[in-house]
């Protein structure tokens, strides 16, 4: 284990850049993670979520900057590194010929735990697998295999557990259980979880703060609320027949914050309390033939697009 | 090192769980042998072999090499299976050396082939000569043919990705070196080429002195067996570990 530097974040990405022959996957990341923090790392597929996790993990070497782990540099110090953090991969990671118990028991030996079996059983427990410890790992269903490679990557109480996607590929119903079992996982007074997630409802659901990347840079980061709080509204989608002049005619409606053209008669209106104004803007456009009125709360996708000025691609 | 040990210990224990559960794996190592040397054996019933120990002898131990040695390739074959079910990627982020990981895989290819020599032995007495007189004789001939396969195989499985073309290519290069072992006929009726070829090949070691320990005959001075083959073994380990170490970067 790390000697604990009090001061030093969980996680500290500076300049982070990684470069796959031609294609640049991290462009200069800055990032930082405070202990304790769940921490979400949020964006499309292809953004270098999963590069920035490989770096951090020391399965992945970066092209320049640095990556400290609890202040020390995960390069110079791969082993200690290694010690230090718990890894869930996107992939599946367990041998279908084991049982849950014998993976946990088995990897806890690795990790040089004292009291192993004790400790395979804590982690059953914590993920809900207990009635499944003695089957082997191929009979379990998708997401009890994801709560066990969970389970697997809490084992050795990791300063930073590392989850990649965690619920990709899961129906609704295995995402739910996830998800709960994530929001109340021991994490033991000091485990910082840092998420990947193209889904902006996970990142929403789970992550007291976010990091919202796209093309292998920061975005923003902030915790999701303050994030939607500082659109500044709801956001309301018109879709007019005839949109020349309407835009002019948004402005000037009360609770108006901002307007985008989209092109195509789609008019995209920023407005504070948007329940209140609603029924004004309606007004506003009636004479430009309405065809669509569609009312959001602000999303995270709404601070991605306002952040990036593009649409979130969650799948390609 | 007490680490490499532990962790090695670990491993094996993992590789002999997923052996135990595989029954048809047991029903197929130990039905494939006795099949040949019964069919076989009768058939060349009136063939001799070197030193008067009757070909079926000869041929039986022959066999027997040829399961350690091709069961001990399987340990390549099962890090190109942990490869594909994900669990080699949960093992190199945990703080394990590849060593532990190839020596884990090595030990318990050990215990399978001793076991399988053990149960395919007691019916053996009974159909050859075989009377195992120098037991420590075949288990070092066991151990260094398994630890020339498994490094072997290991060494293959961090060239190929797939587990067909790993089959293919292990076959191209354990069946050359099995027909130039002397398992199936006496060295001294190959040419000289061959023969220069079969003393290149630690297979050849290890199946004249399997043949000491099983039937008391051989055609190699014993000492150079064991040191040939321990040492031969030995090296093709430490290579097998480094291209692991090289090979299990991305």
């Amino acid at each position: 284990m790390p000697r604990e530097m009090d001061d030093a974040p969980a996680l500290e990405l500076r300049g982070l850049t990684k470069r796959y022959g031609d294609v640049t996957a991290l462009d200069g990341l800055d990032l930082r993670v405070e202990r304790g923090a769940f921490f979400g790392l949020l964006g499309p597929n292809g953004a270098g979520k999963s590069t920035t996790i490989g770096v951090c993990t020391t399965l992945v070497r970066p092209s320049s900057g640095h990556a400290f782990l609890l202040g020390q540099d995960v390069v110079e110090d791969p082993a200690v590194a290694r010690a230090a953090v718990g890894l869930v991969f996107q992939e599946p990671s367990i041998d279908p010929e084991l049982t849950p118990g014998e993976t946990l028991e088995f990897t806890a030996r690795l990790h040089h735990l004292a009291a192993p079996r004790r400790r395979a059983g804590e982690l059953l427990d914590a993920v809900g697998l207990s009635g499944e410890a003695h089957r082997p790992a191929r009979t379990l269903s998708g997401g009890q295999r994801r709560r066990l490679e969970i389970a697997r990557g809490l084992l050795h109480r990791p300063y930073v557990l590392f989850l990649d996607e965690p619920t990709v590929g899961l129906d609704p119903a295995a995402r739910a259980a996830i998800w709960e079992h994530l929001r109340e996982l021991p994490r033991e007074g000091r485990t910082t979880v840092c998420l990947t997630t193209h889904s902006m409802e996970e990142a929403d659901a789970l992550c007291e703060r976010l990091a919202i990347i796209d093309r292998g840079r920061l975005v923003v980061e902030g915790a999701p609320d303050v994030l939607k709080a500082a659109l500044g509204g709801d956001v309301v989608y018109f879709t007019l027949e005839r949109a020349e002049g309407a835009a002019a005619k948004l402005r000037a409606a009360p609770g108006v914050r901002g307007i985008a053209d989209r092109g195509g008669g789609r008019i995209r209106v920023t407005v504070e309390a948007g329940p209140r104004h609603l029924a004004g803007l309606v007004e506003a456009v009636a004479a430009h033939g309405i065809v669509e009125v569609d009312m959001r709360r602000p999303t995270l996708e709404e601070v991605f697009l306002h952040h990036t000025g593009h649409v979130f691609e969650a799948e390609k | 090192m007490r680490q490499v040990a532990a962790d090695t210990l670990t491993l094996l224990r993992r590789e002999l769980l997923r052996y135990r559960r595989d029954r048809a794996y047991w029903v197929g190592q130990l039905v494939f042998p006795l099949a040949i040397i019964g069919i076989a054996g009768f058939g060349l019933r009136n063939v001799d072999w070197v030193q008067g120990a009757g070909y079926s002898g000869g041929l039986a131990s022959g066999i027997l090499v040829l399961v350690v040695g091709s069961g001990a390739i399987g340990g390549g074959f099962s890090l190109i299976e942990d490869r594909d079910s994900g669990f080699l990627r949960a093992l190199l982020v945990a703080p394990v050396s590849r060593t532990s990981i190839v020596l884990g895989k090595l030990g318990a290819r050990i215990v399978v082939s001793v076991a399988l020599v053990v149960l395919l032995v007691l019916p053996l007495t009974l159909l050859t000569p075989i009377r195992l007189p120098h037991p420590g004789a075949a288990l070092v001939a066991l151990v260094g043919v398994s630890a020339f396969f498994v490094a072997l195989g290991i060494a293959l499985a961090t060239q190929l990705r797939r587990l067909e073309s790993f089959r293919t290519f292990a076959a191209l290069i354990t069946i050359p070196l099995y027909l130039v072992s002397g398992i199936l006929y006496p060295l001294e009726n190959l040419p000289v080429f061959l023969r220069m070829a079969a003393y290149a090949n630690p297979m050849t070691y290890g199946a004249d002195l399997f043949r000491w320990g099983l039937l008391g005959v051989h055609e190699l001075p014993v000492g150079l067996s064991v040191a040939l083959l321990t040492g031969l073994s030995a090296l093709c380990v430490v290579v097998a570990v480094a291209l692991f170490e090289r090979g299990a970067r991305t």
